[in-house]
């Protein structure tokens, strides 16, 4: 790794357990951000009424409404599992993302900004897909799906087959990579009496920027569910029935 | 020693050029792709104001499909500098 004078990129604090490198900083960053989504879920579930809701509640039942909007109207249906995996994902990768805001030096960095933790996510969510296709068509089915409409689309389907999980992995590993990198940039670049303005800006920008990912992410992982599914209805996109939608939702949080 | 020198050097430099190329071509078609996403997503709520709500979920869809190969050309540019320009 070249160091530019200060600044070290893609350094992780490592240990060699059985022959393979583990990267540790980013296991416990993961472990604070699984700890934080849990620890939200439980403090719903203290204050869970059906009377006037609390702002928690009202977070989780607008989101997880929206999801089960995007779920029905591409899969027609709701698979019992498509939806906690969208729900799950979206505030995992949304707490990951947003835990690089927090200045700790360099102890706690954004477990997403290691390409080991997305590429886990991204084979995660990919194998789930094909094996719900293989689960929805039969084996047959799977496979000829693959020359539908025409036969000569086979090459370029198998492609975007491939090409799925690489761009679903980087797409968030690049954003949160770079939010990361200018952070430090920032730092070493401008004189220290400016660093917090500049700092404050990035920051936020890199908190919106999680965000979108996070959201894109959740989605695409519902796209791919549907796309997977019977193709009777070649709509890509849902109804938004509620006019707010969970961007929304995110911005006031 | 200089031929090993050398030899790393016109490494580095290609690792250089060859990340500044990637980081060009990204920056310009995720400009110009999110660009389009947004004139449309303004001629649409200029046609129909109440459709905003809906029409901004999809335009920020775009926009960060757009963005990310912008930011996977970075992860190469990356790649090439810190690691295969060493």
């Amino acid at each position: 790794m070249i160091r530019a004078e200060g600044i070290e990129i893609g350094n992780h604090v490592t240990v060699t357990v059985a022959g393979m490198t583990l990267n540790l900083d980013t296991i416990w960053s993961t472990v604070i951000a699984g700890a934080i989504v849990i620890g939200l879920g439980f403090w719903m579930r203290s204050k869970v009424t059906s009377g006037a809701p609390s702002k928690i509640q009202l977070m989780w039942e607008g989101v997880v409404n929206e999801v089960t909007t995007q779920v029905e109207g591409n899969l027609g249906r709701v698979h019992p599992f498509v939806v906690p995996l969208a729900v799950a994902l979206f505030f995992f990768i949304l707490i990951s993302n947003w835990l690089e805001l927090i200045p700790t030096g360099d102890v706690v960095k954004a477990p997403t900004a290691d390409v080991n933790l997305v590429y886990a996510l991204a084979l995660l969510v990919i194998v789930g897909v094909h094996i719900f296709g293989i689960r929805e068509r039969g084996l047959k089915g799977y496979l000829k799906h693959y020359a539908q409409p025409n036969l000569a689309l086979l090459p370029l389907n198998i492609i975007e087959e491939i090409v799925k999980p690489f761009t679903l992995a980087l797409r968030l590993f690049g954003n949160i990579f770079a939010g990361g990198i200018m952070i430090a940039l920032i730092a070493f670049l401008l004189p220290l009496y400016t660093v917090w303005g500049a700092d404050v800006i990035w920051k936020l920008f890199d908190m919106f920027i999680g965000a979108i990912q996070a959201f894109i992410f959740a989605l695409l992982t519902v796209l791919y569910f549907g796309m997977m599914s019977s193709h009777d209805d070649e709509h890509a996109e849902a109804e938004e029935v509620a006019g707010q939608n969970d961007l929304e939702l995110e911005e006031a949080h | 020693m200089a031929a090993s020198n050398i030899d790393s050097a016109i490494k580095l430099a290609g690792a250089f050029i060859g990340g500044g190329l990637a980081l060009g071509g990204g920056a310009i078609g995720g400009a110009i792709g999110d660009g389009l996403a947004g004139s449309s997503y303004i001629q649409g709520v200029a046609r129909q104001p109440e459709a905003q709500g809906r029409l901004q979920t999809i335009f920020f869809l775009t926009v960060g499909l757009c963005e990310a190969f912008f930011f996977i050309n970075l992860a190469f540019m990356a790649l090439f500098v810190f690691v295969l320009g060493k």
